[in-house]
């Protein structure tokens, strides 16, 4: 029954104790608080980029509802329809190459808006007016630049530039639209009026052309009856796309979930840390308070009092650290503001949640139940009838049948709270099991180090003998610094291994495989004449031209492809929406059919289909399966035949899905090329556009240079949040050096005593340091290595590579902060003060 | 008068199966409330196990031993800490004051563990009687030995307990010291009519007892 007299008296006990005794628990505190503090950041920016998604919807949308006809616009009499409802802006969306005398040109998405645009919030631009200009008719058009395409062109406000052979005026810099453009934020990114797109026949953009509609409705009310008014408008044709403003920002909110989950990861992993800090001082707290538990004993207090008291006061510092750690965490989002690019036009707002708060409180909470409970458990082993005997045995921690039950289900409840938290289930399930593998294995790591080092106590030395005796007493480093420092170094080894072989992909092996022009949409008529310039340009030059048409999925085997492919299937992109597809009479050598044959050619009343593998082995397809694809507004029933290894790498001409072309011969097509070149690819590229306006092409060297800096920006990210990893161990380091302190100093005093000098004693504890780091490097470097070759070689799909240089900066730079630290946290036991010990005090 | 303490065959052993070390031999005594004994004997010879066994410190291997007709062999722990709670009051050579509390916190121990609260008046009248009115706020390691010592036995007696075991109480302290420690415990057990049994090695403070017994080899002799 609930006591509250006694309730009162634990408070009482546990505020003068936490008053008085704050030092000894000073690593409890600040591990607790690093480690919170790192979740609350996570968790608060998520909330708060998740609301301002969810806010600002039909902004981000840019209108109640939109519609996508893809290429074609829609009719006007559907126009019309719309125009009923509410205001409409129509936007035409397509890329095409946007030069400058002198310069490269550059690929650019190109938006044509008319002058509705935008129907929710504005277009930021500098100068503020420069959005008007756009549609003010004069002779000469005008577009607005992002800073991107102004940095690459070197462009000014009022300088010319050439869209598809015609002149527009640069009018100003476009920092931000309110619906979000990807381009806008990575790329380059232009506006222009919907007149000028009319006027000067800009629409020659082929299957890349994207034509939009936003609708905002009249008034407010019976949002949902106008929406599905819209859905029937358009019902007529599959390939018409609808959207509403909960589904705006959806790949944006993707991104921050699984970004913010693998932050949550390396901030439980911190906790987890900081957990055997907690574990470590509590238990040296116990020790240190046993002569006290013994006298409350002695009077009459029972184990489980003392016991609660002491978790009382762990409480009082979770809930104190975590309400510090979630207010700092609740401002942070103005921070990320500056940090997230102006394009975005994202502006996070603090917001307070109680839910939210409690959400960081309960797995602090778990974590300090987990690492606690064996070392409050100890208390029960404290005698007081030691105190007639002056005699006091550390205890250990308590690993009872009874705590072992709990802590696996307190284990359980943590994992499956991440778990249930989270979109990637399976890796988060996978994230902790490696996780508390890594842990055990170090643990491991360090008994078998000291069987080992047991095996070698006859080497003569005074500072190895006063290294062995350090390392083999029962108060050793060793356990708790393979453990936390083994953890933080396993994980940061790993991060830069997985990144470090991304960045080699992106900088060395991918620009010497890929080529260094893709062109896109190249009309049918005008291939040739585009080949034959080249070979005139380059004589030697690579050249390789795939025919292409949209498709889209319909079914598999006669079951909706909706229902048969889940919205998380890794494959799912292949099913999803317009897709190119092309064909071939003979299979390409770069994509070898392993599994089903290729077709007989000549057929043309038969669809055959070729699925890249991976993608048909992810959808479930078998050969033989009934595919039905919509071609060009028609249905059409195809046949699975044969499944190759299309490896995307190399940024070639690959499809996912390729077909007979007897079959295709019917179907209008247009083409996409890729160019390399012993020539300077900006040279080639201005010659290209001069002659053919409008030719679209991408210098693979650009995306390349945009993905290596969005990389590197993310990179440096992790790597910070992985270093808190390490950092917090060495504070649970050095907390356990400060612990063993009182025993060396003595130990080292009774050295002095017997002549042991200064740099025997300094050597002993170089040697010490060596031995464990040593070991923990070994099983760090193997378990990392293991783990970045199976994500580098498996979920990346790339070739792993060590890297020596790096590997050595990690170990040496991490060996030199720890060595310096635990030197520091040691200074008290160089020379030790033979009075105060000979007194006992 | 009825009996504080009961040993009724009393054995007790430490080790293991093969290597025991028999501390006490199946000894039998009983000491009734009010009286003052004194346990005497060279090391080692059992006197503070005997204490320890009062207390219900340490579990008898062997034989019953009851306080105030209660037997305390085979209770659990919670059980033993209500015993001492409201019957045991315990002073140690050491003094054992808890560090980090005054004076007068360490002698409310007493009382709060017995679930006895917002008495600070009372042990400030103790500890006034026992000459520590100045001293009350201090810390244990702003006292000197005798104070702490006179601390500790405050904390042992704050709570009236009907036995005071008292493990050579002034065996830390200066002979001026001791005299003031004894005049203190001898005047209380009177005043309040307690028990009181003292293991000692000082034949004048035994003598002072109303009854000596005397320990050798874990044997009353």
């Amino acid at each position: 029954m609930f006591d509250i007299q006694q309730f009162k008296l634990i408070n009482k006990y546990a505020l003068r104790d936490f008053t008085r005794s704050y030092k000894k628990l000073w690593v409890v505190t600040s591990t607790l608080f690093v480690s919170l503090l790192l979740l609350s950041l996570t968790f608060s920016v998520k909330e708060a980029l998740n609301s301002e998604i969810e806010n600002n919807s039909k902004k981000l949308l840019g209108g109640d509802i939109q519609v996508t006809s893809g290429i074609d616009p829609l009719p006007e009499k559907i126009i019309d329809e719309f125009d009923d409802l509410g205001k409409v802006s129509t936007a035409i969306e397509f890329a095409t190459m946007l030069s400058k005398e002198g310069e490269s040109p550059v690929f650019t998405e190109l938006r044509a808006v008319d002058d509705n645009y935008p129907l929710y919030g504005n277009i930021e631009t500098i100068p503020q007016i420069a959005s008007e200009r756009i549609f003010v008719n004069s002779q000469k058009p005008s577009v607005l630049i992002n800073e991107s395409i102004q940095k690459l062109l070197k462009l000014s406000f009022g300088d010319d530039v050439v869209i598809m052979g015609q002149q527009f005026e640069v009018a100003g810099l476009v920092s931000s639209v309110p619906d979000l453009a990807e381009s806008a934020v990575f790329g380059e990114f232009a506006i222009i009026s919907m007149e000028s797109y009319e006027q000067f026949g800009l629409n020659s953009g082929g299957s890349f052309l994207d034509h939009q509609y936003r609708i905002k409705f009249k008034n407010s009310t019976q949002v949902e009856a106008k929406e599905k008014l819209v859905r029937s408008i358009v019902e007529y044709d599959d390939s018409i796309e609808i959207r509403l403003p909960g589904e705006s920002g959806q790949s944006l909110s993707r991104i921050i979930d699984n970004f913010s989950n693998f932050l949550n990861l390396v901030s439980v992993s911190a906790m987890v840390i900081a957990g055997v800090g907690i574990s470590n001082t509590l238990l040296s707290f116990v020790n240190q308070s046993n002569t006290s538990i013994a006298v409350k004993k002695s009077i009459g207090f029972s184990s489980s009092f003392i016991q609660t008291m002491y978790f009382y006061e762990i409480m009082m510092i979770l809930v104190l650290t975590s309400v510090v750690a979630y207010f700092i965490g609740v401002f942070s989002p103005l921070l990320a503001n500056e940090l997230l690019p102006e394009a975005l036009g994202i502006d996070l707002q603090p917001t307070f949640s109680f839910i939210g708060y409690l959400n960081i409180f309960f797995i602090g909470l778990l974590v300090v139940l987990i690492f606690s409970i064996p070392s409050l458990y100890s208390i029960s082993e404290i005698k007081a009838a030691a105190l007639f005997r002056n005699t006091f045995n550390p205890v250990s921690l308590n690993f009872s049948l009874m705590n072992i039950i709990l802590l696996s289900i307190l284990v359980v409840i943590l994992t499956t709270y991440f778990v249930y938290q989270t979109e990637q289930k399976l890796y988060t399930v996978l994230y902790f099991v490696a996780f508390f593998v890594t842990m055990l294995i170090f643990y491991g790591v360090s008994k078998l180090l000291i069987l080992f080092i047991k095996a070698f106590y006859k080497f003569s030395n005074n500072s190895y003998r006063i290294a062995y005796r350090n390392i083999v007493a029962k108060k050793s480093l060793a356990p708790i610094m393979t453990i936390s420092l083994g953890i933080g170094l396993t994980l940061l080894l790993t991060l830069s291994f997985v990144a470090n072989n991304l960045k080699k992909e992106i900088s060395d092996s991918i620009p010497s495989m890929a080529p260094d022009l893709f062109f896109v949409s190249i009309d049918r008529d005008m291939q040739r004449d585009l080949e034959s310039f080249i070979k005139d340009v380059d004589p030697n030059v690579e050249l390789e031209f795939s025919p292409m048409a949209s498709a889209s999925f319909i079914s598999l085997n006669g079951t909706p492809i909706e229902e048969v492919v889940s919205e998380s299937n890794r494959s799912a992109w292949v099913v999803r929406g317009d897709r190119r597809i092309s064909w071939s009479e003979k299979p390409k050598p770069d994509n070898p059919i392993i599994e089903g044959e290729w077709w007989e050619p000549g057929i043309e009343d038969e669809l055959f289909i070729s699925m890249d593998s991976r993608a048909a082995y992810d959808l479930g397809m078998k050969i033989n399966d009934k595919i039905v694809l919509n071609i060009l507004g028609r249905d059409v029933t195809g046949i699975v035949k044969n499944f190759r290894e299309v490896d995307y790498r190399d940024i070639s001409i690959n499809f996912a899905i390729i077909i007979n072309k007897a079959f295709a011969n019917k179907l209008p097509y247009e083409y996409v090329g890729t160019l390399k070149s012993e020539l300077p690819s900006s040279e080639i590229l201005a010659r290209i556009v001069e002659k053919f306006p409008n030719v679209s092409a991408i210098k693979i060297d650009r995306i390349l240079s945009q993905v290596s800096e969005v990389l590197n920006k993310v990179f440096i990210a992790v790597t910070a949040i992985s270093l808190i990893v390490i950092i917090i161990g060495l504070i649970v380091i050095v907390s356990a050096v400060l612990v063993q302190t009182t025993f060396r100093r003595y130990n080292n005093l009774i050295y002095k005593i017997l002549g042991v000098d200064f740099p025997t004693i300094l050597k002993a504890m170089t040697m010490e340091f060596a031995v464990i780091y040593g070991t923990l490097i070994f099983f760090a470097l193997s378990v990392a290595t293991i783990s970045s070759f199976l994500v580098v070689e498996n979920a990346l799909q790339l070739s792993w590579q060590f890297d020596l240089g790096l590997t050595l900066w990690i170990l040496l730079s991490t060996a030199v902060v720890s060595f310096v630290l635990i030197l520091m946290a040691n200074r008290s036991i160089f020379s030790p003060k033979v009075y105060p010990l000979i007194r006992n005090e | 008068m009825s009996a504080a303490i009961q040993f009724n065959n009393v054995s007790l052993n430490y080790g293991t199966k093969t290597d025991t070390v028999e501390v006490l031999k199946s000894i039998s005594f009983s000491i009734d409330s009010e009286e003052v004994v004194s346990i005497v004997g060279p090391s080692g010879s059992g006197k503070t196990s005997i204490i320890m066994l009062a207390s219900g410190l340490e579990t008898a291997s062997k034989g019953s031993v009851k306080i105030n007709n209660q037997e305390i062999v085979g209770l659990k722990e919670n059980e033993l800490s209500e015993v001492r709670r409201k019957n045991i009051g315990i002073v140690f050579q050491s003094f054992y004051l808890i560090p980090n509390l005054t004076a007068v916190e360490n002698v409310l121990l007493s009382l709060e563990a017995n679930q006895q609260y917002n008495l600070e008046k009372d042990a400030e009248e103790l500890l006034g009687e026992f000459g520590l009115s100045h001293r009350l706020h201090h810390l244990p390691s702003e006292l000197s030995g005798g104070e702490q010592q006179r601390v500790a036995i405050a904390r042992a007696l704050i709570n009236k307990p009907k036995i005071i075991l008292a493990d050579e109480p002034t065996g830390n302290l200066d002979s001026a010291n001791s005299e003031i420690m004894i005049d203190l415990l001898f005047d209380y057990t009177k005043k309040s009519q307690t028990s009181l049994v003292m293991v000692t090695h000082d034949n004048s403070i035994a003598k002072r007892c109303d009854r000596i017994i005397e320990i050798r080899d874990g044997q009353i002799v």
